[in-house]
């Protein structure tokens, strides 16, 4: 029947389409449940933007997603990662913020470490951290609770049973209750303010702040951002400081072994398949349609791209509708995140901590450089009024420092340098991607000057991935990498959208199993695990009638 | 002072009159004690340049919750609100004006877009579906998450019933408008920006927020919710200016048997063993009642009418986080004569309802920027009324006076302080308005300029914050004014609060005046 002779009979049960790491967790499941799976992915390698680059020869850098240690390690065990070769390091420094006219702030693994450096600039932030510490770490509790879970749909369900099913699974009873009192205070607040309330130190404060708006378009002063930043390490032991994971070899590994472990329990991956159109008819999925012609037949159809892309770009609009449409199209991805990669001859050298062993370690985890929370939000200003900022939020890694392979010595490369710059707008008012990537390049390297003079001498290669090109390469709609903003009004039980939080799409057996779905973006496998589990759920129902 | 009253209210604001009057109306003998020497707190009138009386702070009223107006019976005792029709922006060479006519908005509109005009229909026919909906909130007594007491349960169990009931879409504009920025909400139905600017205005007012941040759309709400005489959506200014809706109340509570003292400023609440047991005046007079009511806000309550050691160490904390932020200021002008747009001209219609500065979401996004960096809005947001063509009695014949509601001014500024800075603030929003009717300048013949510094000073409104603190989604409902105590009770017994401080929080509503006072009663009805 078509040319790659798939015929009538289905081969598949289901078909994931996007062999991102929600994907291919999807699938794994899936096929562990015994469920015929087939992945499609549209590059000529799975990943989508946890992946590893080669920037020259014998150099490599992760391709976007820099840090693994939001995977949940319950997935990583339930799927046998570790028997896939996968290996992960976890550095003491979680988050190094240089200052350039001011005492640099370290963020440890160990909040009492934390709190010992912290002494040197203020006394009462020592003291305080820990408790902060601890805080945030029983509201991650809560809020890994509600990521774990499939929302429930407040419009459909009388609300009462939803409220109900919501207390399960905040487990909000379970805290204390001045820590009860505090998650339905903070959760909407902004990060600037939850932070006002605890430390005095306006570098510890932007060294904590960043991680509230991070990859969106929100400022630290907007409602909202603390959700935010306690969801980033929420499900992770990290607390306070946040994780800084490596996969050795690169973010590809996690990747390749996901794909691996899904293969091994029976799914099929196949790369180099875009698909272009989901089958629709009456009113149920019927397969894919792909960009060379061909046609294949699946009850079942899962995808891992964003959610405009999927409701938008792979569904008639008749099917759709014109009130989904109009919902679709508003959804809100605004993309603000781009990349810089350098390959570098030497360990650059930051203004700050005392030399020695010792600054080289602080060098391990992420280094954040926001030199305050005022600066992070005019970073967003300029992001709002659609320019680029001035003075970009970075979040850097050298993850050469942790995983030497990275670099092959003859190259003359010592270390590799991933940057993920904030505070450049997809959508600008003037000028564009194109012509703007050195000037995004060199402003960069201006802001990497001001906190580690004499970097730009060092640079071997340097690789600039603008917002445009994350839509283009990645796929990625508006260069968005968490498939849609992760604010307030895209949240839980309406992400993306109210009446679609549950994975299940509006056509019997089309499912969304991104990030664009809950609990949301970040290298988690949280939304692919989620989905999987209300897919398996509705296959052995139908087979059951 | 052998005397011991059963109710003593701190603040004659129109929230302390509301409370007092429905307590008197109980039958508990009640006294208000107000600081200055006129009635109504930021709801005043007041003759500051001779001949011309202001709306000094608070200058129109569309909240003002219709079971107060029945109860207290507010029109016997004088309140008559005027209609304010439509909103004008003036733009360069250009105007935008909505009018109450709905179908001459739609004509205007459709001369900008097309599709916002039909648009337009469509949104307000929603929002008023979303405003009955949320009206209910505005009575409800804020449910303490940690132990419910049921009777709190039941209205909100009917609102979550009457929300499963809703269409998909109405259900999810109700989630965009709690969590989404003005701006953000706008964005989905409208391209005109002027348009989407002046509406978005509603959200910012009072708050320390941007158009473009979260949590700014519900406000859009509040121009469905109005009601006057029960028709929806109209705003008004009440004859006699906002004074005349406090001297209203007041004059309803004192034929309800409540006394009301001016001049008697509060120095302390008396507290024995935990509980109110009175008030000390700054003259030194003590008076002795049964139950303390505060309108004044939480800052000013807890921390300074009450001893420290009253107090324990983490609520006081929990009061110190409570945030205030004033952003906003006001230039009241008297005038010779009537402004002339340049984008109008003539004394039109367009005169007689609000005028808005607001051309364009990123021109009010700068003004807001202005504001984060410490500095007043070098071309402020304005929104203006004339009340004398609604009501001519505030002036002179021929003469005018001017209400300018400005933001953004911070309270804390980066450089200098508001007293140095008053008039050249003043001058800035004067400018402002003067680009786009030049004649004003020499028609004023009198002016007054508000800081949030005198608004704080002239009001006792903690960092000159209108609403009693930030009307921002953490200090909302259950939370406000500190979460565990937001249901007009305190750590004292038999002191309450009931003012702006508590849900649902601003405005010249009366609402947490009216459900205080009905919480007291409560508490005191005999155990069965």
């Amino acid at each position: 029947m078509t040319a790659s002779g798939v015929t009538a009979t289905s081969r598949y049960d289901a078909i994931v389409v996007g062999g991102g790491h929600n994907g291919l967790v999807c699938a794994a499941y899936l096929a562990r449940q015994g469920i015929r799976t087939l992945v499609l992915e549209r590059r000529d390698r799975v990943g989508g933007a946890v992946g590893t680059h080669e920037l020259m020869p014998g150099v490599r850098v992760p391709s976007l997603a820099h840090t693994v240690g939001r995977f949940r390690p319950s997935i990583a065990r339930e799927l046998g990662l570790r028997g896939h070769r996968l290996r992960l390091v976890q550095p003491d420094a979680r988050v190094f913020a240089p200052c350039s006219d001011g005492p640099a702030v370290t963020l440890w693994g160990d909040p009492r470490r934390t709190a010992d450096d912290l002494r040197a600039i203020s006394p009462r932030d020592a003291e305080r951290y820990v408790a902060f510490d601890a805080q945030t770490r029983a509201l991650d509790g809560v809020l890994a609770r509600i990521m774990s879970m499939t929302p429930p749909d407040p419009g459909r369900a009388s609300v009462a049973d939803a409220l109900g099913a919501l207390r399960i699974g905040l487990g909000y009873r379970a805290l204390r209750e001045p820590d009860a009192r505090a998650l339905l205070r903070v959760l909407p607040m902004p990060i600037a303010d939850h932070l006002d309330d605890w430390f005095e130190s306006p570098s510890l404060r932007a060294a904590l702040a960043w991680r509230g708006v991070r990859y969106s378009s929100l400022g630290p002063r907007d409602a909202g951002t603390t959700q935010m930043f306690l969801a980033e390490s929420a499900g992770t032991p990290d607390g306070a400081a946040g994780e800084a994971v490596f996969a050795r070899g690169g973010p590809g590994a996690l990747a390749e072994a996901l794909a691996s472990a899904a293969r091994g329990f029976g799914a099929e991956i196949q790369i180099d398949a875009q698909v272009v159109t989901v089958r629709v008819s009456d009113d149920r999925v019927r397969g894919v349609a792909l960009a060379n012609g061909d046609e294949l037949d699946a009850g079942v159809v899962i995808s891992a791209l964003d959610p405009k892309r999927t409701l938008l770009g792979l569904i008639d609009p008749a099917v759709l509708g014109p009130q989904l449409g109009w919902q679709a199209g508003n959804l809100r991805l605004k993309g603000s995140v781009s990349k810089v990669d350098l390959a570098l001859d030497e360990l650059p050298a930051f203004a700050g901590p005392a030399d020695g062993g010792d600054a080289r370690r602080r060098l391990r985890g992420r280094i954040v450089i926001a030199p305050s929370v005022a600066a992070i939000d005019r970073a967003a200003d300029a992001i709002k009024a659609g320019r680029l900022a001035e003075h970009p939020v970075l979040e850097a890694t050298i993850p050469s420092l942790v995983d030497p392979s990275l670099v092959d010595g003859d190259s003359g490369v010592k270390h590799v340098m991933s940057i993920l710059v904030q505070g450049t707008p997809y959508h600008r008012r003037e000028g564009d991607w194109e012509t703007d990537r050195d000037a995004l390049g060199e402003r960069v390297l201006a802001e990497l000057e001001s906190v580690a003079p004499g970097i730009g001498a060092h640079v071997l290669a340097r690789r600039v991935v603008t917002p445009l090109d994350l839509e283009r390469d990645h796929g990625l709609t508006e260069g968005h990498p968490l498939h849609g903003e992760p604010a307030l009004d895209q949240w839980f039980a309406w992400r993306p959208m109210l009446g679609f939080a549950s994975y299940r799409l509006p056509i019997d057996g089309l499912y969304l199993c991104g990030a664009g779905a809950h609990p949301g973006g970040g290298v988690t496998g949280w939304p692919g695990r989620n989905a999987a589990r209300e897919i398996v759920r509705d296959i052995k129902n139908r087979a059951r009638r | 002072m052998a005397q011991t009253w059963d109710a003593i209210v701190i603040g004659g604001g129109h929230n302390g009159l509301v409370s007092a009057a429905y307590l008197a109306r109980a039958g508990m003998r009640t006294l208000v004690l107000e600081r200055r020497h006129v009635l109504g707190g930021a709801a005043v009138t007041e003759e500051i340049v001779p001949g011309f009386r202001f709306s000094v702070a608070s200058y129109v009223v569309s909240l003002l919750r219709p079971e107060i107006i029945r109860d207290l019976q507010l029109p016997r005792h004088g309140l008559e609100i005027l209609p304010l029709d439509g909103t004008f922006t003036p733009l360069d060479g250009d105007y935008l004006w909505r009018t109450n006519d709905h179908a001459q908005t739609v004509r205007e509109l459709r001369r900008w877009s097309a599709t916002d005009a039909e648009a337009y229909e469509e949104y307000g026919l929603l929002m008023v579906e979303m405003a009955r909906f949320i009206k209910p909130i505005l009575s409800m007594v804020p449910v303490d998450t940690i132990r419910p007491d049921p009777r709190d349960l039941v209205p909100l169990g009917g609102l979550a019933r009457t929300f499963s009931t809703l269409p998909r879409r109405q259900q999810s504009a109700f989630i965009q408008l709690m969590t989404m920025s003005a701006a953000d909400f706008l964005d989905q139905w409208f391209e005109t920006d002027p348009l989407k600017a002046t509406m978005a205005a509603s959200g910012i007012i009072g708050t320390f927020l941007g158009v473009r941040s979260p949590g700014t759309a519900y406000v859009l709400l509040h121009h469905y919710m109005g009601e006057i005489d029960g028709a929806f959506r109209a705003w008004g200014i009440p004859r006699g200016g906002t004074g005349g809706v406090s001297e209203s109340i007041a004059s309803a509570a004192r034929s309800l048997g409540a006394e009301i003292r001016t001049e008697a400023p509060v120095a302390r609440i008396s507290v024995r063993d935990g509980r109110a047991t009175g008030v000390v005046l700054e003259s030194g007079e003590e008076i002795s009642a049964n139950v303390v009511l505060s309108s004044v806000d939480a800052h000013q309550t807890f921390l300074r009418l009450l001893e420290p050691d009253t107090l324990e160490p983490d609520f006081q904390e929990e009061v110190r986080r409570y945030r205030f932020r004033g952003s906003s200021g006001k230039v009241n002008l008297a005038l010779d004569g009537l402004p002339d747009f340049t984008c109008l001209p003539g004394s039109g219609e367009h005169l007689r309802g609000a005028m808005s500065f607001s051309p364009g979401i990123d021109y009010m996004e700068q003004a807001y920027v202005d504001a984060k960096e410490g500095r007043f809005s070098r071309r402020p947001y304005i929104d203006v009324i004339i009340p004398t063509l609604v009501d001519p009695s505030m002036a002179p014949p021929g003469r005018h006076v001017m209400s300018c509601f400005v933001q953004y001014a911070p309270y804390e500024l980066a450089d200098g302080d508001w007293d140095e800075q008053r008039e050249a603030f003043g001058d800035a929003v004067v400018d402002t308005i003067v680009e786009r009717a030049p004649n004003l300048r020499d028609l004023i013949v009198g002016r007054q300029v508000l800081t949030p510094l005198d608004i704080e000073r002239t009001f006792a409104l903690t960092e000159g914050n209108i609403f009693q603190g930030e009307l921002s989604l953490e200090q909302l409902f259950f939370n406000r004014p500190v979460p565990g105590h937001a249901r007009f009770r305190t750590p004292i017994r038999d002191l309450w609060l009931c003012g702006s401080a508590v849900h649902p929080g601003g405005g010249i509503m009366g609402a947490p005046g009216r459900i205080a006072a009905l919480q007291v009663l409560r508490s005191r009805r005999p155990a069965a």
